[in-house]
């Protein structure tokens, strides 16, 4: 089977900036990859590499089986900007039909389904749009031509959490149906329930390429749990994956990395009334990749 | 992709045509007193400009014969002056700016090839213009009748071909720096001292020796040395400012095709 994505040495260079260096990544059909990382990190210019908006400085990108210049290899795919700018005087409906006829046609029945699902109003001005309301076109757009590979930057900036979920599902339908998505996001928590493998890049560089589960499972998460009564510290000692323990009365609080299998254990033999484990904070993941990778490249850093 | 780029300036396209139009007639209703007094009128004009400033409007000699009337107020400065700037907004709006504003970001995502992207909006262009040029034309053509200056029609559709391909070729250039640059304020400028510069060069410029040669590169020169008001079409020069205007569209094509876009 082709890969949908297939880059090798993919770099891109803003002049002397650095967007993205050596990116070398697969991501086969039926996927959703969550692209992670803080801002600023070369996500945008990943994307817009694969869309061809912009040119790679070194390396080769290919989608779908074919270069993302041709626009045969285009029509194959669906697309949301990270800044979403519409044309402001156009009303939604307009500009959506536009974009389908310019996409080899879309059936009106298919915008519409897709507007009722997000709750969307087509019919005003889009400059009246508020922010979430405008993502909502932003979406419809991405997916109404049934493309076999999506592609969303930072999807979920500004929808309610109903619409999310809303999103969240039909990103599932769409893996369903056997096409791929790729989104971006600098949040774990947005991507982690829909995506099957995670990509983490920070400062040009693609760190990682794991699934979630395994992410989850390497990540360092904050726990703290409260008890009937007073616990002896001893009980929590010296628990494999347990740093930073603290426990204060009927109240332990620690970090742990990776499962959490022996610190529950050892709870379980005292009467738990509370108990609250942070997400794990996508910062703290990035600086577990980050001191492994200094170990494998000793580029040095470009300011 | 065409029918998108014309409903996006319909209203632009729309207001300046009105615009244009407008002063068309103003001017030329004062034509009127001038025909009836030119005993009156030519030589308290020739006395109200020194001699540099009388060249910058294109001699003044004839303000008194229809066509000279028509050449001064209409053909010399302010109608081909008011298109340009119009062409150049309307380029601008081409790919400048959606650039500028992110909404190309998407447009470029589209099945639709650059090169192909690029011909679209420059045939949206020639085709905006050619309805402002038009319009104007039947005002003007309208105009002339009324206040009887006696110049034929096809002295008017001569002019106003002038009009049209000069208003094209500034256009083309705003176009193309806007394609290579991704920039309104690049492709503005540019426009912007290219008109100042040829426009003086061709008028001031000509009883200046050293720069005389410059009127070479100085599309005003093709636009009125061939006097198209008094000799009818002056097909060479036309087809100079309709060749450098094909010549930069191709190059709008290229630079756009190997670009960036929003970067």
């Amino acid at each position: 089977m082709t890969a949908v994505v297939q880059t090798e040495g993919l770099t891109k260079y803003y002049g002397k900036r650095r967007g993205l260096e050596d990116l070398t990544l697969e991501i086969q059909p039926g996927e959703v990859f969550g692209y992670l990382g803080p801002n600023g990190a070369g996500k945008t210019t990943t994307i817009r590499l694969l869309l061809d908006v912009i040119r790679p400085t070194r390396g080769t990108v290919r989608v779908l089986g074919g270069d993302p210049r041709e626009p045969a290899t285009r029509a194959r795919m669906g697309y949301l900007p990270g800044d979403l700018v519409l044309e402001e005087r156009d009303r939604a409906i307009d500009y959506l039909r536009f974009l389908g006829r310019a996409r080899g046609g879309v059936p009106a029945a298919r915008i519409e389904a897709l507007a009722e699902r997000f709750d969307a109003d087509l019919s005003v001005p889009m400059r009246k749009l508020s922010k979430g309301n405008k993502q909502k076109i932003g979406l419809i757009q991405a997916f109404m031509h049934e493309p076999e590979f999506v592609i969303l930057d930072e999807p979920t900036a500004g929808l309610d959490p109903l619409v999310q979920q809303e999103f969240l599902a039909l990103v599932r339908e769409v893996r369903t149906s056997g096409r791929t998505v790729l989104m971006s996001s600098h949040v774990l928590a947005e991507v982690e329930n829909v995506s099957d493998r995670v990509g983490i890049v920070r400062a040009g560089r693609l760190v990682a390429v794991e699934n979630v589960a395994v992410l989850r499972e390497k990540a360092v998460r904050r726990v703290e749990l409260h008890f009937e009564s007073p616990v002896p510290r001893d009980a929590f000692d010296d628990l494999p994956g347990v740093r930073d323990l603290r426990v204060e009365g009927a109240g332990v609080s620690c970090t742990i990395d990776g499962r959490p299998d022996a610190l529950i254990k050892a709870a379980a033999r005292f009467t738990v009334v509370h108990l609250v484990s942070a997400e794990p904070d996508l910062e703290e993941i990035f600086l577990t990749y980050y001191s492994h990778e200094e170990a494998h490249h000793d580029h040095p850093q470009p300011a | 992709m065409i029918t998108r780029s014309l409903r996006d300036v319909r209203w632009v396209l729309t207001w300046w045509t009105a615009g244009v139009s407008a002063f068309i007639v103003l001017y030329l209703s004062v034509y009127g007193n001038i025909k009836q007094s030119p005993e009156l009128y030519g030589p308290a004009m020739l006395a109200k400009f020194p001699g540099p400033l009388r060249d910058l409007m294109g001699g003044l000699e004839d303000m008194t014969s229809g066509a000279g009337f028509l050449q001064t107020v209409v053909y010399q400065l302010f109608v081909p002056m008011l298109c340009i700037a119009c062409a150049t907004l309307l380029a601008n709006r081409a790919l400048a700016t959606p650039e500028e504003t992110g909404t190309l970001e998407l447009i470029v995502t589209l099945p639709v090839d650059r090169r192909r992207l690029v011909l679209a909006r420059f045939a949206a262009l020639v085709l905006s213009l050619l309805v402002l040029t038009a319009v104007t034309l039947l005002v003007a053509a309208g105009m002339v009748t009324l206040v009887s200056a006696g110049v034929p029609f096809g002295r008017i559709l001569a002019g106003h071909t002038g009009v049209l391909l000069i208003a094209l070729f500034y256009g083309t250039v705003a176009l193309t720096a806007g394609a290579a640059t991704g920039r309104r304020i690049v492709a503005s400028a540019v426009v912007g001292v290219w008109v100042v510069a040829g426009y003086a060069v061709t008028t001031i410029g000509r009883s200046v020796e050293g720069i005389a040669w410059l009127k070479w590169v100085s599309p005003f020169h093709y636009y009125s040395s061939g006097r198209p008001l008094y000799e009818g079409l002056p097909v060479g020069d036309y087809l100079v400012l309709a060749g450098a205007t094909v010549v930069l569209a191709l190059t709008a094509v290229l630079a756009f095709d190997r670009r960036d876009v929003g970067v």
